[in-house]
């Protein structure tokens, strides 16, 4: 061994021992048991239904687009759910443990969790939120959208895109694990040095959380490469990049930040993984370490990553507010411009999150300005979309709700993050809750646009709506919650309580933390409300089934495809004539044109690689975690071998015919016009899917469409 | 001039902050520490704060109203508005789009490098421009241990555990490493915020002539006694203060550079105890910046506070409290 280690390490099962599992847990003990009964239970169930060839064939070893993204998305959803449980515990806890006479049970001193596990869970929360449920739920949306908005078939590296999924999966299941087995970081989602180092972080908990890290930062970094890559090269005819949907923009800058920002944080943690395994000096306070390195290396990539999952979401409101005002996005052009603008200045801003660093006041002005000029693009969408309803026609949906709630909480979290910009401010809240009521107030922004996104694009890739009243219902329960959490939060902050207090000395300062609990609870029925949602919309899906253009009112290339998108996502590679494709035809009349006659069209393969993949690199992880030295080289050897393997061997794909296609078509066109009563789809086969019309008005100018005619005369 | 500008932005501010305040709890004192500073260095940031919420609040509310406007002004249906549904341009409206936010950004940046250099905690002009050559700064050198803080006054060969006293009226610089980990020393209406960290010397300076008792937090996390690692501040007139001096040089307990090191060793203050050394060996601010960067550390046993209530026993029982 290079380092010492505290407790026992034998050769075989390394750092593991029975003393590891906290049986004796009284909160992670039942929770285990639950856990191994339903994953028992949910096996049983596949097996007797017999659908495990189904699951295989049909999910695990898919390359499709759209089944990578739900399944992302589905990830995402699981690990938000864990996230709220953590962040339910972390409030019941400051609920609890405020004055010297609270009780303390469990082995507290007060409330109900030890310092060391409150740590690990607001840790847990953190890099679970950010980055396993944020980050999954955004890529996935991504994937699903970009390669339909843009009119191509897949995206440009499917095997490349499974294994992105996959990995974000081991990754998912290694901090999970974490819970059961040995015990997670308590140094926050970011890290501190030198406090993750061994000798003030010996146990395994740091090693988790590194390599979880590690695994989530390759996963997002390959699909950043498809997805720009997509992008650039998969565009169908006509796609030019002045017609190119706002979501596409949103997702090519998000895409640039991860390309560019992730690796910095790999080679920040393998540096970590030297000090920790290796005995280097790199962020140690002695002998020659450097511990501001880590934390400038860590927020160089944290900060971009703030705008990583800030832009797609963003590029989110950007489809759903013209959408549902009846109008193409105002300014297109500055849209796109401070997309890339935002992209731009996220590189150049990371030392706002330590201007208490003490560095001088040139460096700590310089970045303060730097930080304040985001502020510049990002109000500049604001107006965008609040001119976007301006003389339009607005209703208010569920997705429409979700999409104004974000839109308030980006002007709150605005207002205060140019706060947090201005060191003379920053120095009196940095630390405190305030931040920490800050960047929620962001990342609501961007769950607000994740379930608009979940209801506006459901009926799409489903072929279904989600129930109107259920949405809505748990839009107000959320909106009820984040209002009673995060409006006390600001108040805390302004009363100088500081943040991951486990132990809250002021008791002037309960009031609020009850009221904060209620907001928990308010949260924790809008979770129920999701779930009504989905088994009532589930339930009556044969009555919600839609057409192509789900909204009637939608304007974007992908609402002219069928609903459920087929697996080819386009029979015939359209034709692109305006910015908002799918209003142009709708305002010219082609809204019922289909292609005149089909070709072969060639599709990628299903491979089990990309899983396998993702199941050795958990190994891998969980082996580096627990120094099982012989489960490290197996697995590794096993990863290099495997991928030796398949890109010798490649994927030749397979011919989907003429024929074949035709008929899925007819089908498709068939049911779809059995829901619209025969009134809303009138196949026409003829010109127009997939050819110039240059009979009809120019495709988009500069700004906006050019066809000003309004079809609802 | 200037300062009377501030001077009357300020209590206009402080009224509309208190007045929910008010309705809460009524008279019994301001738990809005931001909004109630004690100190030169907290006044100017919460002078800052205020310029930079009026100018932004002006914008972030407009902007609310006028999204709501449109909100009621264009739902479908209430034909209360006229629908377009091409438009989707305009110079003039772009001109603004773009033009508020670069003012704003602009007049914002020019407070927030001023403040920036005002209350620089290296040299903050905010008390260094009204010092007097006679005048006699205290220092004090501040060690963050896990999990307690040592307050040194070099001047007096002293030091206080966990209780910072200082006299009013008088400016005060702060000298700030730590022993382990690095957290943040914050007195929220005195100073705001510095990061201590372990082979590193960072600085800070306050200055207040309001006598009474201020909180002092670690406000970054540290590890496991974190939560306890707190401070009281007493601001004291200068009779006071020489009267608290001759009391800690009374103290019978002295330190070594020796007994710092048994001293260092982690301990969570759940008792709030302070300890008042009447003399200190020469130069342990600088001996432990030393020691660290040579390689000491303090190591934290494995889940020392999985049974919390347990360590706490066993931390009694080794006769450290
Ligand atoms: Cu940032």
């Amino acid at each position: 061994m290079l380092v010492d280690l505290a407790g026992g390490w034998n050769p075989l099962v390394g750092r593991l021992a029975w003393s590891q599992i906290p049986y004796d847990n009284p909160i992670l003990a039942p929770l285990f048991v639950a856990v191994v009964l339903g994953a028992l239970m949910l096996l049983g169930l596949i097996t007797y239904y017999g659908k495990w060839t189904y699951l295989w064939r049909e999910w695990l070893t898919t390359v499709d687009h759209k089944k990578l993204g739900i399944m992302y998305i589905i990830i995402g959803l699981v690990m938000l759910f864990r996230g709220f449980i953590d962040g339910l515990m972390i409030r019941t806890q400051q609920a609890w443990a405020v004055g010297s006479q609270s009780s303390g049970v469990f082995g507290a001193l007060h409330g109900y969790l030890t310092p060391f596990h409150f740590g690990q869970i607001y840790s847990a929360h953190g890099l679970i939120m950010i980055l396993l449920a944020a980050t999954p739920l955004l890529v996935g949306f991504m994937n699903i959208i970009v390669p339909i908005q843009i009119g191509a078939r897949d995206m440009a590296y499917p095997y490349l895109n499974a294994l992105g999924l996959w990995l974000t999966a081991a990754a998912g299941a290694l901090i999970m694990i974490s819970l059961f087995i040995g015990d997670f970081a308590h140094n926050g989602w970011f890290g501190y040095a030198p406090i993750f180092e061994l000798q003030y972080s010996p146990g395994v908990g740091v090693d988790y959380w590194m390599w979880t890290l590690q695994l989530v930062a390759l996963g997002t970094t390959l699909g950043g490469i498809n997805i720009l890559s997509t992008i650039i090269k998969m565009r169908a005819p006509g796609m030019t990049w002045g017609r190119l949907p706002i979501f596409v923009w949103a997702s090519l800058s998000a895409n640039v930040i991860a390309l560019t920002s992730f690796p910095a944080l790999q080679v920040a943690l393998a540096l970590v993984a030297a000090d920790r395994y290796l005995g280097a000096h790199f962020f140690t306070a002695g002998l020659g370490g450097n511990l501001m390195l880590y934390t400038n290396l860590f927020w160089i990539w944290g900060h971009p990553e703030v705008y990583f999952v800030i832009l797609p979401a963003f590029g989110m409101m950007s489809e759903i507010f013209p959408t549902f005002s009846e109008k193409p996005l105002f300014g297109y052009v500055t849209m796109v411009l401070a997309s890339i603008a935002i992209a731009g200045v996220s590189w150049l801003v990371w030392l706002h999150h330590f201007f208490t660093m003490g560095a001088g006041p040139y460096v700590n002005s310089a970045f303060s300005v730097a930080t304040m000029l985001v502020g510049i693009p990002t109000g500049v969408k604001v107006f965008n979309w609040a001119f976007t309803m301006y003389r339009g026609r607005l209703t208010f949906n569920a997705a429409m709700l979700w999409a104004i709630g974000a839109l308030f909480l980006l002007l709150i979290g605005g207002l205060t993050g140019m706060m947090l910009a201005i060191p003379a401010i920053n120095y009196m809240v940095h630390n405190s809750v305030f931040v920490v009521a800050h960047f929620h107030s962001m990342l609501m922004v961007i769950v607000y646009a994740i379930f608009a996104s979940v209801i506006y694009w459901f009926p799409k890739v489903f072929g279904f709506k989600l129930d109107e009243f259920w949405a809505k219902t748990m839009f107000w329960l959320f909106s009820a919650g984040t209002a009673l959490v995060f409006v006390p939060m600001y108040m805390l902050g302004f009363m100088g309580m500081t943040r991951r207090l486990d132990y809250v000395f002021n008791t002037a300062w309960q009031p609020y933390l009850l009221v904060m609990e209620l907001g928990i609870v308010v949260y924790m029925f809008s979770v129920f409300a999701f779930f009504a949602l989905l088994y009532v919309s589930i339930r009556d899906h044969a009555k919600n089934r839609v057409g192509a253009d789900a909204w009637g009112t939608s304007r974007s290339l992908e609402w002219i495809t069928h609903s459920p998108v087929p697996f080819y996502n386009f029979a015939v590679v359209p034709q692109i004539n305006a910015r908002d494709e799918a209003a142009w035809r709708r305002e010219n009349g082609l809204e019922h044109i289909q292609p005149d006659h089909y070709d072969d069209i060639h599709m990628p393969n299903n491979t089990g690689v990309a899983i396998i993949l993702g199941g050795l690199s958990f190994t891998l992880g969980f082996a580096l975690t627990w120094r099982i030295w012989w489960l490290c080289l197996l697995s590794l050897i096993a990863i290099i071998a495997l991928v030796i393997y398949r890109s010798f061997k490649g994927d030749p794909g397979y011919i989907l015919t003429a024929a074949e296609l035709e008929k899925m078509e007819q089908e498709a066109i068939r049911r779809a016009s059995r829901i619209d009563g025969g009134h809303h789809l009138r196949p026409v086969r003829g010109d127009g899917w997939a050819q110039e019309r240059a009979d009809l008005p120019a495709a988009g100018t500069l700004y906006g469409l050019s066809s000003p005619m309004d079809h609802h005369k | 001039m200037q300062v009377k500008w501030r001077h009357s932005l300020k209590s206009g501010w402080r009224y509309i902050a208190l007045a929910p305040i008010l309705l809460l709890d009524g008279c019994a004192g301001n738990p809005y520490w931001i909004f109630n500073p004690k100190g030169l260095m907290a006044d100017s940031d919460l002078f800052y704060l205020m310029v930079d919420v009026a100018v932004m609040g002006v914008i972030v509310g407009l902007t609310a109203l006028l999204v709501v406007w449109f909100m009621w002004r264009y739902q479908k249906g209430k034909n209360r508005g006229a629908y377009d549904p091409s438009w989707s341009h305009s110079n003039a409206i772009e001109v603004v789009v773009w033009g508020i936010p670069i003012i704003a950004v602009g007049v914002l940046s020019w407070f927030a490098v001023k403040g920036t250099f005002e209350i620089n905690p290296y040299n903050p002009t905010v008390i260094t421009k009204h010092m007097k050559p006679d005048d006699d700064p205290v220092e004090v050198d501040v060690i963050a241990t896990d999990w307690q803080w040592l307050f040194v006054y070099p001047q007096y060969h002293m030091a206080v555990a966990n209780e910072l006293v200082l006299p009013a009226r008088t400016p005060v610089f702060f000298r700030l490493t730590s022993t382990a980990v690095t957290t943040t020393f914050f007195i929220p209406q005195l100073v705001g915020m510095i990061d201590v960290m372990p082979g590193m010397r960072t600085k800070n300076a306050l200055e207040s002539s309001h006598m009474g008792s201020y909180q002092g937090i670690a406000s970054d996390y540290a590890g496991a006694g974190t939560s306890w690692m707190t401070f009281k501040t007493n601001i004291l007139s200068a009779t006071d203060y020489s009267q608290w001096v001759r009391k800690v040089q009374r103290s019978p307990v002295s330190m070594s550079y020796a007994g710092f090191n048994r001293y260092a060793d982690p301990y969570i203050n759940v008792h709030h105890k302070v300890v008042y050394f009447s003399s200190v060996q020469d130069g342990l601010f600088d001996h432990v910046i030393d020691e660290v960067m040579n390689g000491k550390t303090w190591p934290i046993p494995p889940m020392m506070t999985e049974n919390m209530v347990g360590y706490l026993q066993q931390q009694d029982a080794e006769h450290r409290d």
